[in-house]
């Protein structure tokens, strides 16, 4: 009985330090963005007016039934990814369902919440939307196939497919992924800058050339929701980084520090980079990255 | 729209509300007079508008403020009409300049229109010909003292008295082929 | 730049000898010509062809209400001279038709849809959508002269009061420089 407690408890502690955390991360980087444009910026808690006002807007769109459902895919996906992955070492509150699920289940439930916008923004009728969903879709296909490979190098390294079980060993060994395997490490690092989407990647969004893509029929309410849920994305990712190739974090102090410096890499490289082009993009992940993704399995086996 | 039943309560939200609102403008970028060359000083780094969480937007649905900014001739006055409408509660219009007023220096002309809150509601008027970036934040933080104050709802006062406006709007447009948003 | 005007002249006088038509050299890099309707053509070509005119800088109307007429100018410059060409003609106003010359320089036909919805100007052949800046419009076209601005504006848009003691500008400004305003320019003065 005290376990189911104690489950609940630390899956709502869990969402809410996550949205937290990835709101603020947001808005430090609009701080960041700011600083290295020569401004003051906004507050690094802006956001959190933002989603509150997003939510306190009247919001009557109508486009169909599968544009209402959109945001709540989204927001369903990202806290499914979050509740399966270990957000600290050993801890009581935070470690949620994360021995029932492995790297492959989500591999496979991280896609789903793209998926779901895709059908949402496909509904709206707005030609900005249907080029950004296949923009995002194609961008998809670029980065999966660098992680997927950094990811399967690792499981063929520690012969598991287990998130906590990985930490584990790097915690017992006290040797980091990233130094064990750096090319796997490399391989992830760049799929990560077409998951987090800024520049030179931010081809889905795009607000001058596509007036903010999938979401541009999506406003108050509905804005809100995805904004929330892809800070509670960005943060679940973060995590994963973390936990895969920094080896966990013991308490959340530590686990803040290794996100924000993981966090500001594809932050700093999207200031000083202009928009690719979608095929651009693509061939950037299916150059180097696939590269350094074949490198790295074989380095596993070997 | 209350959430709460008890008064004070009430009061309470909406200051919450209300806060939320005033320090979070997403600002439609939709440039339509000669005043649109003021908005990237405003917005860069010389006068830094994101201090007060001023933002651009990208789509109408998003946005809360709709900058007129200048002069408007008819032709862009049917695509301000669709831009404002197209915009969620509680939304809020900025005019610049004199011709926004009273025509400024184009009273006389054949195509654009003299008085602007005749065709939509008008929040705040920062006059000026042009108005300077200082003369714009300036009209920013008037705005947000109307939120604060809780009397900057034009978007209800539209919908009330939506037939006058029609009417004036379909005075100047007479091939009236708009779709009807549904607010 | 030499003050000789060598090259205005010698184009101002091959022009005047080739079609037999008026013109004179206003300024340094600037010459005119007065051409027959029926000559614009054959002047712009040889203008471009022969002499390296070859470059559109604009067109435009000038309506001559006194006269019945309006008046079309084209300026060509030559990059290699240096000399900014005016063609102009006069056409009938109550009848204006004017050849369409978009096969000589395509731009051209940008200012003819501006001309024929400003001016009224028909050009037969011309390709392009009749409304061009102006939306639904139904009165006579506005550039023209005698169309009343002031009196349209008054009648179409809301006047919000305060701006009754305008003045006319060209009034003030001839008091203080103790000039008259012209005949023709009264006639269609806004007072």
């Amino acid at each position: 009985m005290e376990d189911i407690i104690y489950k609940i408890l630390g899956a709502i502690l869990t969402i809410i330090t996550a949205f937290v955390v990835g709101i603020t991360y947001g808005g430090l980087t609009r701080k960041v963005i700011a600083r290295v444009q020569n401004r003051v910026g906004p507050k690094f808690y802006q956001n959190f007016f933002d989603v509150l006002k997003l939510l306190s807007k009247r919001t009557a769109i109508n486009h169909g039934v599968m544009q209402h459902f959109a945001p709540m895919f989204i927001f369903t996906s990202a806290v499914t990814v979050l509740m399966f992955i270990p957000i600290l070492h050993d801890g009581l509150f935070f470690s949620n369902f994360s021995f029932h699920g492995d790297l492959i289940f989500l591999l496979y439930i991280m896609p789903f919440g793209p998926l779901g916008m895709a059908l949402g923004a496909g509904q709206t009728g707005n030609p900005n939307s249907a080029i950004g969903v296949t923009r995002g879709l194609s961008q998809m296909v670029g980065f999966e196939i660098p992680f997927v490979l950094s990811l399967v190098a690792l499981m063929v390294q520690f012969e598991t497919t287990s998130v906590t079980e990985i930490v584990n060993i790097q915690v017992e060994s006290g040797v980091w992924m990233i130094f064990s395997n750096p090319f796997a490490f490399l391989a992830a690092l760049f799929a990560m800058f077409g998951m987090f989407r800024y520049a030179p990647f931010d081809i889905v969004g795009a607000p001058a050339e596509l007036a903010s893509g999938p979401a541009s029929e999506f406003g108050g309410k509905y804005l809100a929701i995805m904004m929330s849920s892809s800070s509670i994305f960005t943060f679940a990712k973060l995590v994963l980084y973390v936990n895969l190739f920094f080896g966990g974090a013991e308490n959340l102090v530590e686990l803040l520090i290794k996100t924000f410096i993981l966090y500001m890499v594809p932050v700093v490289y999207g200031l000083v980079s202009p928009r690719y082009r979608t095929e651009q993009s693509i061939t950037y992940f299916w150059k180097w990255p696939l590269a350094l993704g074949v490198i790295g399995m074989i380095w596993a086996i070997i | 729209m209350n959430i709460v039943k008890d008064k004070k309560s009430q009061h309470i939200v909406d200051y919450i509300k209300e806060f939320a609102r005033k320090n979070s403008l997403f600002v439609m970028a939709y440039g339509t007079g000669c005043g649109a060359i003021e908005i990237p000083p405003t917005m860069t780094s010389r006068y830094d508008a994101e201090r007060f969480g001023i933002r651009g937007a990208a789509t109408p649905r998003q946005a809360d403020v709709l900058l007129i900014t200048g002069y408007l001739a008819v032709k862009t006055l049917k695509r301000v009409i669709r831009v404002y409408e197209q915009m969620q509660d509680p939304k809020y219009i900025i005019a610049f300049g004199s011709c926004t007023i009273n025509g400024g220096m184009y009273f006389d002309s054949y195509n654009t229109i003299n008085a602007l809150d005749r065709y939509v509601p008008v929040d705040v008027y920062i006059n000026g010909c042009m108005p300077r970036p200082e003369a714009v934040i300036e009209g920013f933080v008037a705005l947000q003292e109307k939120i604060q104050r809780g009397d900057a709802d034009n978007g209800k006062k539209y919908q009330e008295n939506i037939d006058w406006y029609r009417e004036n709007q379909m005075k100047v447009i007479k091939n009236w082929n708009m779709p009807d948003y549904n607010w | 730049m030499s003050n000789d005007l060598v090259l205005e002249n010698e184009i101002l006088n091959l022009i005047k000898s080739a079609f037999n038509a008026e013109g004179n050299v206003i300024k340094s890099r600037r010459v005119e010509v007065f051409v027959k309707k029926d000559q614009v053509s054959s002047v712009l070509l040889f203008a471009k062809e022969q002499r390296g005119y070859i470059h559109l800088s604009h067109s435009t109307c000038i309506d001559w209400i006194e006269e019945g007429e309006f008046e079309l100018i084209y300026s060509i410059l030559s990059p290699k001279d240096k000399i900014m060409l005016y063609v102009k003609t006069r056409i009938d106003r109550d009848n204006p038709v004017m050849e369409n010359l978009d096969g000589i320089w395509h731009q051209l036909n940008t200012y003819e849809r501006e001309m024929r919805e400003m001016y009224g100007i028909e050009f037969p052949g011309l390709i392009g959508d009749k409304e061009f800046c102006l939306e639904d419009w139904d009165e006579i076209p506005p550039m023209r002269r005698d169309f009343d601005t002031v009196e349209f504006a008054r009648k179409t848009f809301y006047q919000r009061p305060g701006r009754e003691d305008a003045k006319d500008v060209r009034k003030t400004l001839t008091e203080q420089s103790g000039e008259k305003i012209p005949d023709f320019a009264t006639k269609y003065s806004r007072e």
